[in-house]
Parts: C-alpha cells; sequence; structure tokens
C-alpha cells in the first residue's frame, strides 16, 4: 500500500499542483476576459474612426481569402478594409479606408511584429510614421513604392515593411472595387434585416453610378 | 503552398533569424559555442525537439485549447508539452540509440528552458500557421539555430587567441562578437520569395 | 540572513543579467523605448517574487523526481496571470512586449532562482530575494532602455513620457522627450545589433568596476596587514 503511494506520489503531486494552476487561471480568464474583449473592440473602432471617421460600421459580409480579413461599410459612404499582410518579421495587419470612389481615406497598422526602429515605424505615432502613413491618402488603382514605379517613399531600412502596407492598400482597394456600388451595397447586402443605424443612414453617392444596380458579392 | 513554405524556411533560417534577429535562444548559444564539438551535438537535439514541439503543440491547440475554449492555457500546456517531450526523447535515445544519446544527451535537459523551443512554438500559434507550415518553421528554425551556433563557434575558438581589454573577458566580447553578427545577418532582410 | 547583503548582490555583485549571465534574450530584445524595459522589468519583478514565494512555500512537500515540472507549471502559471492582467489593463504594453512575455516562462531568471535559491529557503527570505533579484533585473533593463534609446532615436522615455506636455503617460503613446533630433540618432543601436552591443558593453563596464574595487580591497588588506 504506502509502496504504491510512492510511486504515484510524484504523479498526483503534480497533477494536483497543475490543477489549482488551471482552476486559477480560469478564474482570472473570467474576470479579464471581457476587458480584454471590449478592449480589442475598442482599438478597432479607434483604428476605423482614424481612417475613414463615421457614425457606424457595418459588416458587409465579406468573405476572407488570406489577404483581406473583413471590410465594414461606413455610414457616410465608403469601406473601412481590415487587411493582413506578411511583412518582414510576421503578419501585418492594417485597417484601410476607402472612400466611395476607390480612393484610400487613410491607413493604420493596427498589429505588426516589425523591427524596432525600422518596420515598427510604419505603425508608430511618431513623426516618421505619420509622415509615411499620409502618403497613402487620396492613393488609388496600384499601391506601389517609389522603387517599383510608385509613388511611395518607404521608410528607409524598411522597404519590406512599406511593400507590405502598399499591398494591403492595393488590396483593399481592389476588393472594394469588386464589391462595387459605393457605399450603397450595404443596404442590398447586409446580412439580416434593415433596421440597423447603419443601414438606415447611408446616403446614395453621386458617384455611384451603374455600379449599384449590382447587389451580388462573394 | 509551395512558395509560402519556402519564405518561410528562408524567413527561419536567414532573414529572420532565431538568434541574430529575434534574440530567442541565447543562453544555449552563449552557453554550449564555446566548442565546435558540443555546438553541433546541441543544434541535433534542439532541431529535433523544435521540430516535435511544433508538430504536437499544433495538434494540442487546435484540437483540443480551442474547441475547449481554454486559449488561456496555451502557454501552461506548451511548457509541459516541451517538458515531457524532452524527458521522453531523452528516456527513448537512452534505451534505443545509446551512441546517439551520449551525443546529445547532456543537452537535452537544457533544452526545455531553450526560449528558441516555446519561441517557436508560441510565434506558430502567433501567426497562425497550419500543420504543415508550423513543422517546416519549426524545423528550419531550427536549422536556423545551428547556423548561427556554428559560425559562432568557429568564431569564438579564434576569440581565445585574440587581444582584448581585460574588462571584456568572458560574455562580454562574445556578445560584442555576436552583435557584428547579427549586423552581418541584417543583410539578408531584403530577400523574399513571393 | 543580511538583507543588505542580500541586496548588494541581486543588484550588483551577483546581478542575474550582468554576472549569472541569464535571461539575456528578452534583456536585449524588448530594452529599445523605457516604457518597455520598465514593462519587462517589474513584471519579471512581480512574477519571480510570487513564483519565489509559492515555491518555498510548498518546498518540503514536493517530490524530488518531478520538482523542476511542478517548478514550470508554478512558473507558468504566474506568468499566463500577469499577460492576462497586462492585456486587460495595459494593452499597449502586451502588444509591444508581444511574445516575450509568455516567454517570461523560459527565463532563465526565475527557474534558476526556484532550483538555487527558494527551494532551499525560507519564505521570507525567498521573498527578499525575488524582490531583490527583481530589481537587479529591472535596473540592467532600463540602463541599455536608456542607452539605446537615447543615442538610437535621440529620446529619452519613450511610451512613458509625453514631449509637448511633458506628462507621464501609461498607454504607450508619448513619444519620449527629445534630447536631439531623430537625424542624428545611430538608429542602429535600436536594432538587434545595438541590443548585443549595449550588453556587451554594460557587462565589461560591470566587470571593470567589479574587478578594480576588489584590487583595492586586495591591496587595502595588503596594507593592513603588513
Amino acid at each position: 500500500m504506502s509502496k504504491t503511494m510512492e510511486t504515484f506520489k510524484p504523479g498526483l503531486m503534480l497533477l494536483l499542483v497543475a490543477a489549482v494552476a488551471a482552476l486559477v487561471l480560469g478564474l482570472v480568464n473570467l474576470f479579464t476576459a471581457g476587458r480584454i474583449a471590449a478592449i480589442a473592440e475598442e482599438t478597432m473602432n479607434a483604428a476605423m474612426q482614424a481612417v475613414l471617421p463615421a457614425a457606424s460600421y457595418t459588416d458587409t459580409g465579406f468573405e476572407s481569402d488570406g489577404e483581406i480579413d473583413a471590410i465594414y461599410a461606413s455610414a457616410n459612404g465608403g469601406w473601412v478594409v481590415q487587411v493582413t499582410e506578411s511583412g518582414s518579421q510576421g503578419l501585418v495587419t492594417m485597417m484601410v479606408g476607402v472612400s466611395p470612389d476607390y480612393a484610400c481615406t487613410g491607413i493604420s497598422i493596427t498589429e505588426s511584429s516589425e523591427t524596432a526602429g525600422l518596420g515598427a515605424i510604419a505603425g508608430q505615432p511618431s513623426e516618421k510614421g505619420e509622415a509615411f502613413r499620409a502618403q497613402f491618402v487620396g492613393q488609388s488603382g496600384t499601391v506601389a513604392v517609389t522603387k517599383e514605379g510608385g509613388s511611395i517613399d518607404a521608410i528607409s531600412g524598411a522597404t519590406i515593411t512599406s511593400k507590405a502596407v502598399c499591398r494591403g492598400v492595393t488590396a483593399a482597394l481592389a476588393a472594394c472595387r469588386s464589391l462595387g456600388g459605393g457605399a450603397s451595397v450595404p443596404t442590398v447586402t447586409v446580412l439580416g434585416g434593415s433596421d440597423g443605424p447603419g443601414e438606415t443612414a447611408v446616403t446614395q453617392p453621386a458617384s455611384t453610378g451603374p455600379a449599384s444596380a449590382e447587389p451580388s458579392m462573394g | 503552398m509551395l512558395a509560402s513554405i519556402v519564405s518561410i524556411s528562408l524567413g527561419a533560417i536567414l532573414v529572420n533569424n532565431f538568434i541574430f534577429s529575434q534574440f530567442l535562444g541565447l543562453c544555449p548559444f552563449l552557453g554550449v559555442s564555446n566548442k565546435m564539438s558540443t555546438a553541433t551535438g546541441m543544434s541535433v537535439a534542439v532541431i529535433f525537439v523544435m521540430t516535435m514541439a511544433s508538430a504536437i503543440c499544433w495538434v494540442i491547440n487546435t484540437y483540443l485549447l480551442i474547441p475547449l475554449g481554454l486559449k488561456f492555457m496555451q502557454t501552461v500546456a506548451y511548457i509541459l508539452v516541451i517538458a515531457v517531450l524532452v524527458q521522453f526523447v531523452e528516456m527513448f535515445l537512452k534505451k534505443s540509440i545509446p551512441s546517439l544519446y551520449s551525443a546529445m544527451g547532456i543537452f537535452l535537459p537544457l533544452i526545455t528552458t531553450n526560449c528558441a523551443v516555446l519561441g517557436v512554438v508560441l510565434l506558430n500559434t502567433q501567426n497562425n500557421y497550419n500543420f504543415l507550415e508550423s513543422v517546416v518553421y519549426g524545423f528550419t528554425g531550427g536549422v536556423g539555430f545551428t547556423l548561427a551556433i556554428v559560425l559562432f563557434a568557429s568564431v569564438r575558438e579564434r576569440l581565445e587567441f585574440a587581444d582584448y581589454p581585460k574588462a571584456f573577458e568572458g560574455f562580454a566580447i562574445c556578445l560584442v562578437a555576436a552583435a557584428l553578427f547579427a549586423l552581418a545577418f541584417m543583410g539578408f532582410s531584403g530577400m523574399k520569395i513571393l | 540572513m543580511n538583507r543588505n547583503k542580500q541586496f548588494f548582490e541581486g543588484v550588483i555583485s551577483n546581478n542575474p543579467v550582468l554576472v549569472q549571465q541569464i535571461g539575456l534574450c528578452a534583456t536585449m530584445a524588448i530594452s529599445t523605448t523605457l516604457f518597455n524595459g520598465l514593462g519587462m522589468g517589474l513584471s519579471v519583478l512581480i512574477i519571480l517574487t510570487c513564483c519565489n514565494v509559492v515555491v518555498a512555500a510548498i518546498r518540503k512537500i514536493i517530490p524530488e523526481q518531478v520538482r523542476l515540472a511542478i517548478f514550470v507549471v508554478v512558473i507558468a502559471g504566474f506568468v499566463t496571470i500577469v499577460d492576462l492582467l497586462l492585456q486587460a489593463f495595459i494593452p499597449a504594453l502586451s502588444s509591444a512586449l508581444g511574445v516575450f512575455i509568455p516567454l517570461i516562462v523560459v527565463n532563465c531568471i526565475i527557474i534558476g532562482r526556484a532550483e538555487a535559491f527558494s527551494s532551499k529557503n525560507s519564505v521570507k527570505d525567498s521573498f527578499f530575494d525575488g524582490v531583490f533579484q527583481g530589481v537587479g533585473y529591472t535596473l540592467v533593463l532600463i540602463c541599455m532602455c536608456l542607452f539605446r534609446e537615447l543615442l538610437g532615436s535621440g529620446t529619452i522615455g519613450g511610451g512613458l513620457l509625453n514631449g509637448a506636455k511633458s506628462f507621464i503617460t501609461l498607454d504607450g503613446t508619448g513619444a519620449g522627450l527629445r534630447i536631439f533630433p531623430e537625424t542624428y540618432a545611430a538608429g542602429a543601436l535600436v536594432l538587434p545589433f545595438g541590443g548585443f552591443l549595449t550588453l556587451g558593453l554594460l557587462m565589461a563596464l560591470l566587470q571593470h568596476i567589479l574587478s578594480k574595487s576588489a584590487a583595492k580591497k586586495a591591496a587595502k588588506e595588503k596594507e593592513e596587514t603588513t
């Protein structure tokens, strides 16, 4: 009896410690999970407001394709696109604002693990970072760095990050173009009814043209 | 698919080398790089454990932790997997391949606290890699570690005969040499296969 | 146990980073701004102290064979708690430190102190050991951050101080106090290269000071004996 106890004691102790740890972590998680989710939402909202201010945004239900994560239609016309590109150190997630006539209204980098002092500048609130991001405002079509014939000055020493951001903006613009219909799309296609504030508040932009007749999307 | 594999491999070995650009696995890097033979022994053990840990942790995370809503237990689960894996590999080698055990046996316990191993597993989760990508990242991350440690071991063998200020004795001069290596590896940062 | 001696050991003569030469990874990786350095240092201090206390408290009932596994679970538990709390209350720090917060689990300082100190000493001594070693770690991080940030980007206290209003900000948005224009900064110091170099220089400096004071002591003793 005592011998079997001796052999099982280490395992049991380990199990006990692990169980206590799991219990405590569960409690901490219970306490923090709501807050973490709220912060994530808040950060996302702040990033969206920064690139294309609007009263509300509606998810267009755009199917993620590995590059575009989601497209949100703004209540004031235009879209905010969440794009993920691979940078030099890992993934770079950004919010790209797109106006109803498919021009970029601003970008904001929400998540990246680029090198501090180089690629990380793209997402920082510093002078250099602001200057880099400001270049994207008003861009349309294919956006590229100057080296590749575009008009974006890459951050020195961080060409890969700069290129990744350019690719992201280009993909976002193209995705919105494929959605078509300026800002009128959400009224037609958004999942569920039309009682949300985002859908009813939509004003038809003048530039939509024939594309607004197309209700289809991905 | 192939492109992403190639790009992950290239990144892990050269561009984002675990040691010279991500600062992962420095303790064993400085600890065992003083002799070429120990450096290679450690490297083999690290490649093996990193590949295995990437595979097992991916399965555990995808089929156990995420469905059960236990994402907050990731760190605890991963480190336990690594500790158990290392112990298991040690026992297995001791019994079945004694020659290999005597070559890399002493390094195995050290690997549990090698942050490159836990680092690769956490990065797999963070980058949302699929199973194949995780395993490739684990393996090539280990290869990158090997490259760094073998290159550095040969430099350290030379350092013994170098004439430098007394205050720099020991790790200090090694860190300065490693700094130059990091500078050289920055040259790879322009490389990218699409 | 002599607290003054313990403090001196933790901060200088047995400093975890500069003398014991462990826990180097995070030290070099995140010491780019004061905000990161202070955040990392305090996180490690808290985790180290908690782990030391718990390990010392249960040191008599844990079986020898699974000792390390139990330490690792205790450490991983505390690290996850700190990780979750940071995500919930200081999200800027959590995203700046990224993967290096969960990596505190394999920071050799913590498992090293658990094995070498708190598994053999009383709860009270272990508590102070945790605090002092944590302070030693934090001080090294602060030194490295100040050096790399000042010379690498020309600012002090990035993320923590807001230059324009000279306010202390806790959300990591402060641009830091600008000492000289960014154009004159040696940007390479913020890169991995700078991490290795700075730590190498700091280590050499402490070795120089310690050897000098040892030589002085030896000379003094010699004088006294003659």
